[in-house]
């Protein structure tokens, strides 16, 4: 009998993710725009992973999806939450993870766990976007610079431009009028990286939270929020070496379990 | 365009024919014939409280939810809930088109039950009130909004104003105001104030009342005999509108039958029970919507809501003002959370309950406005406790992704 592969799948608002687990470790996985087609991008991603890790579908023990497509996974045997696998990725890449904050696509979270990767306790944002990955992208395409650059940017000033609009489309407008008033692109960026962190953190003070903070999901990749999120919270965080495949990892987690408690 | 305004027209005619409400009574009963008997009970004294409303051989007195309606009752006068009325459009999935005539003319922060009530009032579509009475104990935007309603209907208001909280002139002083409300609405109506149907209308109400005593006792049950989805609808709807009257006693006497049945034959509404849930907020969406298909398939049944829970002590037909006070002064939404926080500890033992959803309802600032305090409390004593924000009536304002990821975490968070 060949070696268990247990699969777990983030269909995310904007990004979907494939993960191939081991008995304990990561054996691949892959990054893609979600698209207009959840089922077909659940697939492309599987395939994709599938490829990296040089093996066959066959060898796929069980699949959990998670994310807000997981109920278009046509292939799944499971759906979890992103919430419960978030905590759950977090904890495996750093066992001592107590909160963890999820900030994706078009939602952010924030987390409590107990020692053993189970929640706690979670909040999460209201139905608007407002300081989520596609905010982000909407005030890069207005301030004209590159996604991945805005987090280096923004570490190189002190303080930011305040930003008071929350709202997508009204925080559009203000960033256009703080360019035309002749402020720093860069402090407008710290300015929306502080504005951003400001309303996690608030979020994150209706829970108990605890070290160690992990972050997760792609905007983490951002290390102006980061910064942000380290000075409001009053300690380091966590980041993994690829913050967007937390979800998918805590999915595959669960299929590993379901896979053990079925045999 | 003038279709629409000609359906309108029409459908505005419809309602306000009481000859409606009478063709529609075989054709519901028959609709119904496999619903409960309490079911078609509700639908019944709904076409038949309508059909009096617009039929006008009796005064119409609008108020809102929360007054003692054994008040309209006491005096002989015909009741019209706006809320519920609102409640009931929604259910029917017309709710958007009141809302937005309402949205042109009031804020759209003002909770959509009376964003939909003043768009049916704008519309025309609902009867015309003799008297508007309103009380402020649980909403203070009732009073400013019905005092609205009076002057797009052109008639008299009169509210009343319970205090916050309880001491010893509290009660007088509510005696004297119910007193002079009673008083002047018969004097504005030309009804005559008569003791003896006021007493009727307390009698009825005790008895009804020792129903729903029954009735709340035997939905502690395990697996939970009645559907808390239908709790906050029907349910909820005759507790506000027809206590006092033989048609709530009839409704509660049919619905205690039929749940003592099924808690007999140890008939769960759901095939499977894992979790049994506290729904707090009195109200839930009423258009379309999963969330309570989502528990169903996480086999999570909301086993009982406050909307249900029994605040309020017998009523005593020789001290009639007395006893209608204490019915406002004891409700559990009104005045120190404190009180609400009692029951709602009552309530999480008695039903066994895992865990607690508290629907914050948009613009309902009595009930979100205590949700963090209680959601601590509840935590401090180990009781999973989650805020669901939404709206009841506007569908615009659910998101039924994240009210999914919101109610399957959480579900995760009990296993």
């Amino acid at each position: 009998m060949g070696k268990e592969i247990y699969v777990g799948i983030d269909i995310g608002s904007l990004s979907s993710e494939a993960l191939l687990l081991g008995e304990e470790e990561i054996l691949a996985y892959s990054i893609m725009g979600t698209g207009a087609n959840p089922q077909r991008t659940a697939r492309q991603c599987l395939e994709e992973a599938l490829a990296k890790a040089g093996l066959d579908e066959k060898a796929v023990s069980i699949v959990v999806a998670t994310g807000y497509g997981r109920i278009r996974v046509p292939f799944k045997a499971r759906e979890v939450t992103e919430i419960t696998c978030h905590a759950r990725g977090a904890h495996f890449l750093f066992p001592r993870t107590r909160t963890v904050i999820d900030i994706g696509g078009q939602d952010s979270k924030v987390i409590t766990l107990d020692d053993k990767g189970r929640i706690n306790d979670f909040v999460m944002n209201d139905k608007c976007a407002a300081g989520t990955g596609r905010f982000l992208e909407v005030m890069a395409n207005a301030l004209e610079v590159e996604l991945s650059d805005m987090g280096s940017q923004s570490l190189q000033v002190r303080k930011g431009v305040s930003i008071t609009s929350m709202c997508t489309v009204f925080a559009e407008s203000e960033v256009i009028s703080l360019i035309a008033e002749g402020h720093r692109v860069k402090e407008i960026i710290r300015g929306l990286h502080e504005s951003i962190s400001g309303r996690i953190f608030r979020m994150a003070k209706r829970l108990r939270v605890r070290k160690e903070i992990t972050f997760s999901g792609g905007v983490a990749k951002n290390e102006g929020i980061a910064d942000a999120l380290k000075i409001l919270f009053g300690m380091s965080i966590n980041i993994p070496d690829e913050p967007q495949i937390v979800g998918a990892l805590g999915a595959a987690l669960y299929a590993r379990d379901v896979a053990l408690k079925d045999k | 365009m003038r279709d629409k305004e000609t359906r309108v027209k029409l459908l505005r005619w419809l309602i306000h024919s009481p000859t409606t409400y009478r063709v529609l009574r075989p054709i519901v009963d028959l609709q119904n014939i496999r619903e409960n008997t309490a079911y078609r009970i509700w639908v019944r004294f709904l076409l038949d409280i309508l059909r009096k409303a617009y039929a006008h051989k009796r005064p119409v007195i609008w108020m809102n939810s929360f007054l003692p309606i054994e008040i309209v009752y006491g005096v002989g006068a015909v009741p019209f809930l706006p809320e519920v009325m609102a409640s009931l459009v929604g259910y029917m999935g017309w709710g958007e088109y009141p809302i937005a005539q309402a949205d042109a003319r009031i804020s759209t922060d003002l909770c959509s039950f009376y964003r939909c009530a003043f768009g049916l009032a704008l519309e025309g579509f609902l009867p015309r009130p003799n008297l508007i009475i309103s009380s402020s104990h649980l909403c203070d935007g009732a009073n400013k909004l019905f005092h609205y309603f009076s002057q797009i209907c052109g008639c008299p208001h009169l509210m009343l104003d319970p205090p916050y909280s309880e001491s010893p002139s509290t009660h007088q002083y509510m005696t004297d105001q119910l007193k002079d409300l009673v008083e002047k609405t018969c004097g504005l109506l030309r009804l005559p104030l008569d003791q003896d149907r006021i007493s009727v209308v307390l009698n009825l109400s005790n008895q009804t009342r020792q129903y729903l005593v029954k009735i709340n006792e035997l939905r502690r049950a395990v697996p939970s005999p009645f559907p808390g989805s239908e709790g906050l609808s029907y349910l909820a709807g005759m507790n506000f509108y027809s206590i006092g009257s033989g048609w709530g006693l009839r409704f509660f006497r049919s619905l205690h039958d039929d749940i003592e049945k099924k808690v007999a034959n140890k008939k769960g509404y759901l095939f499977e029970e894992k979790h049994r849930l506290l729904w707090l907020h009195h109200v839930r969406p009423y258009y379309k919507n999963e969330i309570f298909q989502i528990l169903a398939e996480r086999k999570a049944a909301v086993s009982f809501e406050e909307s249900n829970y029994l605040y309020w002590p017998p009523l005593d037909p020789a001290q009639p003002w007395k006893s209608m006070v204490d019915k406002i002064l004891s409700n559990i939404w009104a005045g120190p959370l404190e009180r609400r926080m009692k029951a709602i500890e009552e309530m999480v033992e008695n039903y066994s309950i895992d865990g607690v959803i508290h629907f914050s309802h948009w613009g309902c600032r009595q009930s979100c406005g205590g949700a963090a305090v209680i959601g601590d409390w509840l935590k401090e004593r180990g009781v999973p406790y989650i805020v669901l924000p939404g709206d009841c009536m506007d569908p615009n304002n659910y998101s039924p992704g994240q009210t999914r990821t919101r109610l399957e975490a959480f579900i995760e968070m009990l296993e």
